[in-house]
């Protein structure tokens, strides 16, 4: 592989000057869902509010201020693994439609290697009582130039987010459906 | 129906031959391909593959030819509209993404948003004829009517940069909201808007006296302005719709649902109809100018972008 030179030092140059905020040039997504055998109006009950992860297994705890008002509600979630981030936003939020989205401007690549992360929570029914619960997300991933490292690669981006999410409906799921 | 003033900007948009976009050119940066629809039966007619994650497009006045930027393969990949097929391509150092081409049909302006260029490419040959240095990470960029100016959208400089395409240097810098990414100008050339992404705001320059001349508060995470006759129209990533406002008092006139995560956005030609491009639910929203709402949803490709000039 070629590495274009001009575009290297230009690349470190932005870098410099703001690595905040740059990101890559292709946004992932990530679609993961399952089918719960509960309504959803008992999944909502559940996972239906902004501060509270408990159904997230890789979450220790959540704490921030604004409830469900997505102009105001705010969380960090520090993970039992130990990392934590900081001020993700509420961007909207409908119990009547089960739905809420979350956006997190800024993350340390070592707690997870992303960027611009944003996700979408939803339970819709299905036939004979049951439920689709989704999880879709949209970030960039950690390394925000050209020729990113492998841990900071648009694969690492989405297993680390998959790591995360997955186990959390694989939860949900034994939660209602243990016994049956 | 074609309102006068409606009719008044198709005049000045584009040669009278275009009386109603006939097709858009949908960039698929997942699917790494162009979908083709027809806009009158609403249907795909064609895709073609399209290396590196296709993301920006320009389209020339005459609609003959779309140029479309492809940032993880640093290319520009040249698209006879007619035959849909890709015809070449051109390098583009660093991270091209937002493209624009001159009215006469070349060259064509590439913005890399890693540095704080724009380069110059001969849409002809490829070769690269000069960079011209504006702010920091430039974004959306477009070519006033009568191809005197350039004006670009510069990200992380938050501001917005007027380029003389005669000389190649930048004329002036005005401030606008927090990261500008997407730009329109007014047929007349002499307003700018920019999308600012990170204080869910829409700017406006005004490029004769070369100062800011208003905000506009939108929804959150605004990303691509367009334009249509009165108003405005620009796509909220993250709630999923349209805020439409007066050009004229800068007010509020409604907030249309789209599909989630809009980006890319044009309004037809003729005024009628203005389309965005769903990234996230990959479609294609029709919106009627006139009345506001959506009334046809159309399958679009996988994680369309249409970052540019997509009709024709």
């Amino acid at each position: 592989m070629t590495i274009n030179r001009r575009a290297l030092m230009a690349a470190l140059a932005c870098l410099a000057s703001a690595p905040a905020f740059a990101h890559g040039p292709t946004r992932q997504k990530l679609e993961l869902s399952v089918e719960v055998n509960a309504t959803p109006d008992k999944i909502w009950a559940v996972i239906g509010n902004f501060h509270d992860l408990s159904w997230v297994p890789a979450v220790a705890k959540v704490e921030g201020p604004g409830g469900n008002d997505p102009d105001t509600a705010k969380r960090t979630v520090t993970l039992k693994s130990g990392g934590a981030w900081h001020d993700e936003e509420l961007s909207d939020y409908d119990a009547q439609k089960f739905t809420y989205g979350t956006f997190l401007p800024h993350v340390d690549v070592k707690i997870l290697p992303v960027a611009d992360f944003s996700s979408h929570i939803s339970v819709s029914a299905e036939p004979g009582g049951k439920s689709l619960v989704q999880w879709r997300s949209a970030f960039y991933r950690g390394y925000p130039n050209n020729n990113p490292p492998p841990d900071l690669n648009e694969e690492a981006a989405k297993k680390a987010v998959t790591a995360i999410c997955q186990p959390a409906l694989d939860a949900l799921k034994a939660r209602f459906e243990a016994g049956h | 129906m074609i309102r006068p003033a409606m009719l008044a900007v198709a005049l000045a948009a584009g040669p009278p031959c275009l009386a109603q976009a006939a097709e858009a050119f949908v960039t698929d940066q997942d699917g790494d391909s162009v979908t083709v629809i027809d806009l009158a039966t609403r249907k795909t007619v064609a895709t073609i593959p399209v290396d590196g994650k296709p993301a920006g497009i320009a389209m020339t006045r005459d609609g003959a030819r779309a140029f479309v930027t492809s940032p993880s393969a640093q290319i520009v990949s040249v698209i006879d509209t007619a035959a849909r097929r890709v015809t070449g391509h051109f390098a583009a150092p660093g991270g091209p993404l937002g493209i624009a081409v001159h009215p006469s049909g070349n060259p064509l302006y590439v913005a890399d948003w890693y540095s704080n260029q724009v380069e110059v490419i001969d849409s002809v040959t490829g070769r690269m004829i000069a960079h011209v240095t504006v702010g920091q990470s430039p974004s959306g960029l477009a070519v006033t009517a009568d191809g005197k100016f350039l004006v670009v959208a510069d990200r992380l400089s938050n501001a917005v940069s007027l380029v003389d395409t005669s000389t190649l240097k930048e004329l002036a810098r005005v401030p606008v909201g927090a990261h500008p990414f997407g730009l329109a100008l007014n047929p007349a050339g002499d307003r700018a808007y920019t999308a600012d992404v990170e204080s869910n705001t829409v700017s406006v320059v005004d490029l004769g006296a070369r100062r800011p001349a208003g905000t506009v508060k939108v929804g959150k995470r605004p990303y691509v302005v367009a334009l249509d006759g009165g108003r405005g129209f620009v796509t909220n990533e993250l709630a999923s719709t349209v805020t439409v406002f007066d050009l004229a008092t800068l007010a509020k006139v409604a907030t249309v649902p789209v599909g989630d995560y809009p980006e890319g956005m044009e309004a037809s030609p003729d005024g009628n109809f203005i389309y965005v491009a769903n990234w996230d639910t990959n479609t294609l929203s029709v919106i009627d100018a006139r009345t506001l709402a959506v009334i046809a949803t159309l399958d679009a490709g996988s994680s369309p972008r249409a970052f540019g000039t997509f009709l024709r």
